[in-house]
C-alpha cells in the first residue's frame, strides 16, 4: 500500500464516516433520514449548474453548499403541521424537485456539447482521490459540526424528543432547527463531492441506527454514532485497498453489516441487563 | 399592571372556516386555579394553546403577565413560555434516538438554562426531584419510548414541573393514569397551589380529576364559553345534562366532585 496517495484518503474516510455518522445521528432521531439524500441531490443540482456556468474544482462547492442550504431552508419553513403534511412527505417533494433540476442541468452539458464527468464524479464520489486539499475543508466542516453540537447539545436533545414540546418548554426551536439545516447543509455538500450524493445516505442511517441498537442516552448514542461511523469510511477503505474491490461500495456494505452486528449485540446487552434489573428488583423487596 | 395572570378579550380562533373557540372575555388572576370543562371539540385545548402562543387567533387578543401573546416576538414567546408550562394533551411519540426518562424530564429545564449555558447539577438535582416525587426513580434510566402511557404522561409532567413556572396550563394531566397516580398528582397540584400560589389552567373530562385548589371553573361548548363561575355554583346537574346528556348527576364529597349516572346517586 502506498502511504503516501492512502494517508489523505484514510483521514478523508475518518472525518466524512465520523462527521455524517455524527449528523445522521441527530437526522435519524429526527425520523428524517431522506433530508440527507434530498440535500445531496440539491448540492449535485447547484454544482451541475456551477458547472455549466463554467466552474471547476473546489469551486464547485459554492452553488452546490447555496442549492444544498436553499432546499434545507425549503424543508425548515414547511410547517408540517400548518401545511398539514408529514415532513418526510415535503422532503420527497422537494427531493424531486431537486432530483429533477440536477438531471435537467445533466442534460443540458450534452446540448452545449460540454463534458460532465467532473459532476457526474459528485453522484459517486471520488474518495479514492482525495487530497490533502480536500481533507481540509472537511476538517473545517467537522469542527463547525462539533463546535454546534457543543453549544446546542442540550436544545437539539429537546427538538429531537419533540419540536412542540421543546418550544413550549421555551426553547427558540426555530433559531436552532434552522442553524441545525444550514450545518447539514454545509456537512453533507462537502462530503459528498468525495463521498459521493448516493453513498452518503448510507454514512447518514447506519451508523446512527446502529448505535441506537448499542447505547442509551442521547450524548453516547451521538458519540457511538459518529465512532462508527468513522469505523465504516476507514473500514471500507482498508477493505477497498486490500481487495481492489469498489470503495463507495465497501463503505456501504460495512456500514450496513454494522447495524446487522449491532442488532445482535445489543440483543445480547439488553437480555444480559434484564435478570440484573430483576435481581435488583428482589433485592429490593 | 394588572394581577391577572391571563385576560382574553373577544377571542376568536378559526380553522378552515369553522370558528372552533369564541371567547368574549376571561380573565384569570395571578395565583388562581382554573378547570375548564366540556365535551369533545369545546376548544379547551385551544385557548391554552392560545395563551403560550402555540394557537394563531383570528380576532381579540390574549394576554399572559400583561404580555399580548398575540403580539409577541419569537425570542419573547420563548421567555413568557419558561414562566408558563404547557402540557400537551397528546403524549409525544418521542426521538428515535433512545433518550431516557431522566434526560427528557431534563429538557423542561433546557429553555430556563438559556442557550449555550449546559445544564448544571442544581438543574439535574431539581430533575431528580420530580422524578422522584411521581415515582418515575426505578425508570429514570430506562427508555421513555418503552414507558407505559400513564409513565409517558407523569415523565412530561415533572418535565413542566422542572420549569419552575409560575403558571401551569395542564391538558388532561390525569388521562392514562391509574386511580392512585391520579390522585397523587390530584394532591401535588393541590400542594403546589397551596405552597407556592401557583395559577392553575387545568383541562379535564373527569371531575373526580379536579383538584381541591380549584375554585373556578370554565364551560366551553362548540367553542363557546355557556358558564363560568365558583365550581359548587356552575357544576349543576341541569349544565351536566346539557352538557353530556340526560342520566349524569355530579355528585360533592367534600371539595371533590364526581359525575356518576343517576342510577348510583346517593352513593357517596
Amino acid at each position: 500500500m502506498d502511504l503516501l496517495f492512502w494517508a489523505p484518503v484514510l483521514c478523508a474516510g475518518i472525518v466524512a464516516g465520523a462527521s455524517t455518522g455524527l449528523l445522521g445521528g441527530f437526522i435519524v432521531g429526527m425520523r428524517i433520514p431522506f433530508l440527507g439524500i434530498c440535500v445531496a441531490h440539491a448540492a449535485l443540482a447547484g454544482a451541475v449548474f456551477g458547472a455549466l456556468g463554467g466552474l471547476t474544482g473546489p469551486w464547485l462547492l459554492v452553488p452546490a453548499l447555496a442549492a444544498a442550504a436553499l432546499s434545507a431552508m425549503l424543508v425548515g419553513v414547511v410547517d408540517p403541521q400548518t401545511v398539514r403534511t408529514d415532513i418526510n412527505v415535503v422532503l420527497g417533494i422537494v427531493f424531486s424537485l431537486m432530483m429533477g433540476l440536477a438531471f435537467l442541468g445533466l442534460g443540458l452539458f450534452s446540448v452545449y456539447g460540454v463534458s460532465d464527468n467532473e459532476v457526474r464524479n459528485l453522484l459517486w464520489g471520488s474518495l479514492a482521490f482525495c487530497r490533502w486539499r480536500d481533507v481540509r475543508i472537511m476538517v473545517i466542516a467537522s469542527v463547525v459540526e462539533l463546535l454546534f453540537v457543543l453549544v446546542f447539545y442540550k436544545e437539539m436533545r429537546a427538538i429531537l424528543f419533540s419540536r412542540s414540546h421543546a418550544a413550549a418548554a421555551g426553547i427558540h426551536v426555530t433559531f436552532v432547527w434552522t442553524l441545525f439545516l444550514l450545518l447539514a447543509s454545509l456537512v453533507l455538500t462537502v462530503n459528498f463531492q468525495t463521498v459521493g450524493g448516493l453513498m452518503i445516505y448510507s454514512l447518514l442511517a447506519n451508523p446512527a441506527v446502529a448505535a441506537t441498537r448499542l447505547v442509551r442516552g442521547f450524548g453516547r448514542t451521538l458519540f457511538v454514532s459518529g465512532l462508527l461511523g468513522a469505523a465504516s469510511g476507514l473500514g471500507g477503505l482498508l477493505i477497498s485497498a486490500l481487495t481492489d474491490l469498489p470503495t463507495g461500495a465497501m463503505i456501504v456494505i460495512l456500514s450496513s453489516l454494522l447495524v446487522g452486528v449491532a442488532a445482535i449485540v445489543g440483543r445480547y446487552l439488553r437480555a444480559r441487563e434484564l435478570p440484573q434489573s430483576v435481581a435488583e428488583d428482589v433485592n429490593v423487596t | 399592571m394588572s394581577s391577572a395572570a391571563v385576560e382574553v378579550n373577544g377571542l376568536q380562533v378559526v380553522r378552515g372556516r369553522r370558528c372552533i373557540l369564541s371567547l368574549d372575555k376571561l380573565v384569570i388572576e395571578a395565583g388562581q386555579a382554573l378547570t375548564i370543562l366540556g365535551p369533545n371539540g369545546a376548544g379547551k385545548s385551544t385557548l391554552l394553546k392560545c395563551c403560550v402562543g402555540l394557537s394563531r387567533i383570528a380576532t381579540g387578543s390574549v394576554h399572559v403577565f400583561d404580555q399580548p401573546v398575540h403580539r409577541l416576538g419569537a425570542v419573547a414567546l420563548t421567555h413568557l413560555r419558561r414562566r408558563a408550562a404547557y402540557l400537551a394533551q397528546l403524549l409525544a411519540p418521542g426521538s428515535e434516538l433512545p433518550l431516557t426518562v431522566r434526560e427528557v424530564v431534563g429538557i423542561g429545564r433546557t429553555g430556563r438554562a438559556g442557550l449555550i449555558r449546559p445544564l448544571q447539577r442544581s438543574d439535574w438535582r431539581l430533575v431528580d426531584h420530580w422524578i422522584e416525587r411521581l415515582g418515575l426513580r426505578s425508570v429514570a434510566t430506562q427508555l421513555y419510548s418503552v414507558l407505559s402511557g400513564g409513565e409517558q404522561r407523569k415523565a412530561l409532567l415533572a418535565m413542566a414541573m422542572v420549569q419552575q413556572p409560575e403558571m401551569l396550563l395542564l391538558d388532561e394531566p390525569t388521562a392514562n393514569l391509574d386511580v392512585f397516580w391520579r390522585e397523587q398528582i390530584v394532591q401535588t397540584l393541590d400542594d403546589l397551589h397551596q405552597d407556592g400560589g401557583l395559577t392553575i389552567l387545568l383541562v379535564c373530562h373527569d371531575l373526580e380529576a379536579i383538584p381541591s385548589c380549584v375554585r373556578h371553573v370554565l364551560v366551553l361548548r362548540d367553542g363557546c364559553a355557556v358558564a363560568q363561575g365558583p365550581v359548587e355554583e356552575v357544576l349543576q346537574p341541569t349544565l351536566i345534562a346539557q352538557l353530556y346528556g340526560q342520566g349524569l348527576t355530579v355528585l360533592r364529597h367534600g371539595t371533590r366532585f364526581l359525575l356518576a349516572p343517576t342510577a348510583q346517586r346517593g352513593m357517596l
